[in-house]
């Protein structure tokens, strides 16, 4: 298969001088099994290009076919949708997968997608849209792919996902905070939690199943993609906001023993030089720790061939 | 009264490196008035790069105060609303105004923004600062920020969006001096002629004798012509609207999010050959540009 980013970015695109190398649209990769049909892993404003790549490629004829997985909801995983040119095409047939909650998902996307934030609403679309609402732990067959995922600590939560196909595995992980100091779900936290301090036994067994499944999903993968968004220190500020940061990812695929971590979801103000500098201190905490695994950092137009690719 | 812009771009955010001298973000343009007062008109992504620089001043602290105009709710007019620093500020305080008819259903639009689905805000009674929605008045003349706003509103696509008319009075004349005239922005983005007929004459009347006047320039003609239903006017509209205006200055806004700079150099020298071939020679053409900023 081969994994291209299309959009590495959190929070809100970010254009600009300072963000041009790594990119400034928000989270959309996407997984090409050999010879099969694209899944795309979540529609941040990244989707818009590859949905014109996707044009050249037998979906500007009606003939193309596209699974999108989203990890949750939120504006910078689904912003893309609405400027995603299959959709506007009669024949071409797109299956969205993600977690429901309280509201239908095509509710959701119709929320999105029409009057009065769009102009076009989502009953207008040419293409066969279908919606297919999942639970944690969901697995499911596309194409000649396995599916799995599990749940991520995210307020309103995410989910985590492992594509294995071509004898190689990828596995998506954002948006999450790390499985250490507070588990986040459908509540609004207002002040950050004091840090440090012993977690209530019920809730330190969640956050410890969390992490294991999540370690679980990973094990083995080619290529572990990992929300990165917070250094260190601007996690500590702010660890009810639901991002992870290097030390936390290094120590997931550590215990997962993959071969390949990729930082991701970078934050909307951080500059490409600063994004270099996390790339190489992070290097050389992985050299220095004895990693195995490769460390990259996410980039628009990265593109990684894994297992059966010639 | 100082015009800054800080999203330039429209429909969506064009991050990349052939955007970078226009600028990628969507809209949001402020207006700061003689005497003080910040006038914020549009919260697309521009408006979170506009946040941080204000959180240098007294909004940083909580002593800030503005005026946000809404031309239309489009998410590309108010994305950036989540991401705009000094709404978690206890003591700031925003007016709000904008369509919908009445604050409720302007309310309701914004808190959609922020529906638990798509926002970890949920709702916008989390913001810190005081968020007051107002739904203006068309054609009543409101003060605010010591400056003069009247609304119009003009057809986009399958929908309607407002044009702003925001006058500074000048200054009085002192003994021996001449004073000042009244100054004039107006903003006039995403407008749409649904026939391509030219002008329509009440627009002109509202844009008449500004001395700025920002425009839709989305399109090419040619690219236009192909997607007259999404109600985005061409340089050429706006060239014609500025000439038959009066106008002493011409911004071009909005640009197409699949132009790239060259692209829109393009536009901006073809504009400026409508404007001297349609009798505009002397007009101004300013193009908007992220970061630039104007001085009437």
């Amino acid at each position: 298969m081969r994994v291209r980013f299309w959009g590495v970015r959190g929070s809100i695109p970010v254009p600009g001088r300072t963000t041009s190398r790594y990119g400034g649209n928000t989270s959309c990769v996407e997984v090409r099994p050999r010879g099969g049909a694209p899944i795309i892993i979540d529609a941040g404003t990244g989707l818009r290009r590859l949905g014109k790549a996707l044009m050249e490629d037998g979906f500007a004829d009606g003939r193309g076919e596209a699974s999108i997985l989203i990890s949750h909801t939120h504006w910078d995983h689904v912003q893309g949708l609405p400027f995603f040119s299959p959709l506007y095409r009669a024949g071409n047939r797109i299956q969205i997968f993600a977690r429901q909650r309280d509201t239908h998902l095509e509710a959701v996307f119709s929320q999105q997608h029409g009057a009065p934030y769009f102009p076009v609403p989502l009953s207008a679309m040419q293409a066969e849209m279908s919606f297919h609402a999942l639970t944690e732990g969901a697995r499911f067959e596309l194409g000649g792919a396995r599916v799995t995922s599990t749940r991520l600590n995210h307020p309103w939560t995410a989910l985590a996902y492992r594509i294995d196909v071509d004898r190689a595995a990828v596995v998506y992980c954002s948006d999450t905070a790390p499985f250490t100091d507070l588990l986040l779900g459908r509540e609004f936290v207002v002040d950050p939690p004091a840090l440090d301090r012993p977690l209530p036994p019920d809730v330190a067994a969640e956050l410890a199943r969390m992490r294991a499944a999540v370690v679980g999903l990973a094990t083995g993968a080619d290529l572990l993609i990992y929300d990165t968004q917070f250094t260190h220190d601007e996690y500590r500020l702010r660890p009810h906001w639901g991002h992870s940061h290097p030390d936390d990812a290094l120590a997931i695929a550590r215990d997962a023993q993959v071969r390949r971590l990729c930082l991701f979801h970078h934050a909307p103000l951080r500059s490409d030089d600063d994004n270099d500098a996390i790339l190489a201190r992070y290097r050389g905490v992985a050299a220095a720790a004895g990693d195995r695994f490769e460390v990259l950092s996410a980039y628009e137009g990265l593109e990684l061939a894994l297992g059966d690719e010639p | 009264m100082k015009i800054r812009f800080w999203g330039v771009r429209g429909s969506i955010p064009a991050p990349g490196p052939d955007t970078i001298r226009y600028g990628g973000n969507t809209a949001c343009v402020s207006v700061h008035g003689r005497a003080g007062g910040l006038v914020i008109i549009d919260m697309g992504t521009g408006l979170m790069h506009l946040g941080n620089a204000l959180m240098a001043g007294p909004f940083g602290a909580g002593r800030g105060t503005a005026t946000i105009l809404l031309s239309h709710t489009h998410w590309d007019h108010i994305q950036g609303l989540g991401f705009f620093a000094p709404v978690f500020v206890p003591g700031n305080a925003f007016t709000v105004w904008g369509p919908g008819g009445s604050p409720d259903v302007l309310e309701d639009i914004l808190e959609g923004q922020m529906d638990p689905n798509f926002s970890p805000l949920q709702t916008l009674k989390n913001f810190s600062a005081d968020f007051d929605v107002h739904a203006i008045e068309l054609g009543a003349p409101l003060t605010a920020e010591g400056l003069t706003i009247t609304a119009r509103e003009h057809p986009h696509g399958s929908t309607t969006a407002l044009a702003f008319r925001i006058t500074e009075p000048g200054s009085p004349a002192v003994p021996g001096s001449p004073g000042t005239a009244d100054r004039t922005f107006v903003y006039a983005s995403d407008v749409g002629q649904p026939t391509g007929a030219g002008p329509d004459p009440a627009a002109i009347a509202f844009y008449r004798g500004a001395d700025v006047l920002l425009h839709d320039a989305t399109y090419r003609p040619a690219d236009q012509a192909t997607r007259r239903n999404r109600g985005f006017s061409s340089y050429e509209d706006a060239a014609d609207a500025a000439i038959a205006a009066g106008a002493r200055r011409l911004v071009t806004f909005h640009y197409d999010q699949d132009y790239t700079d060259d692209d829109v150099d393009d536009v901006v020298a073809s504009c400026r050959r409508a404007l001297d071939a349609r009798g505009g020679a002397a007009i101004d053409l300013v193009p908007a540009r992220e970061g630039d900023e104007l001085e009437i």
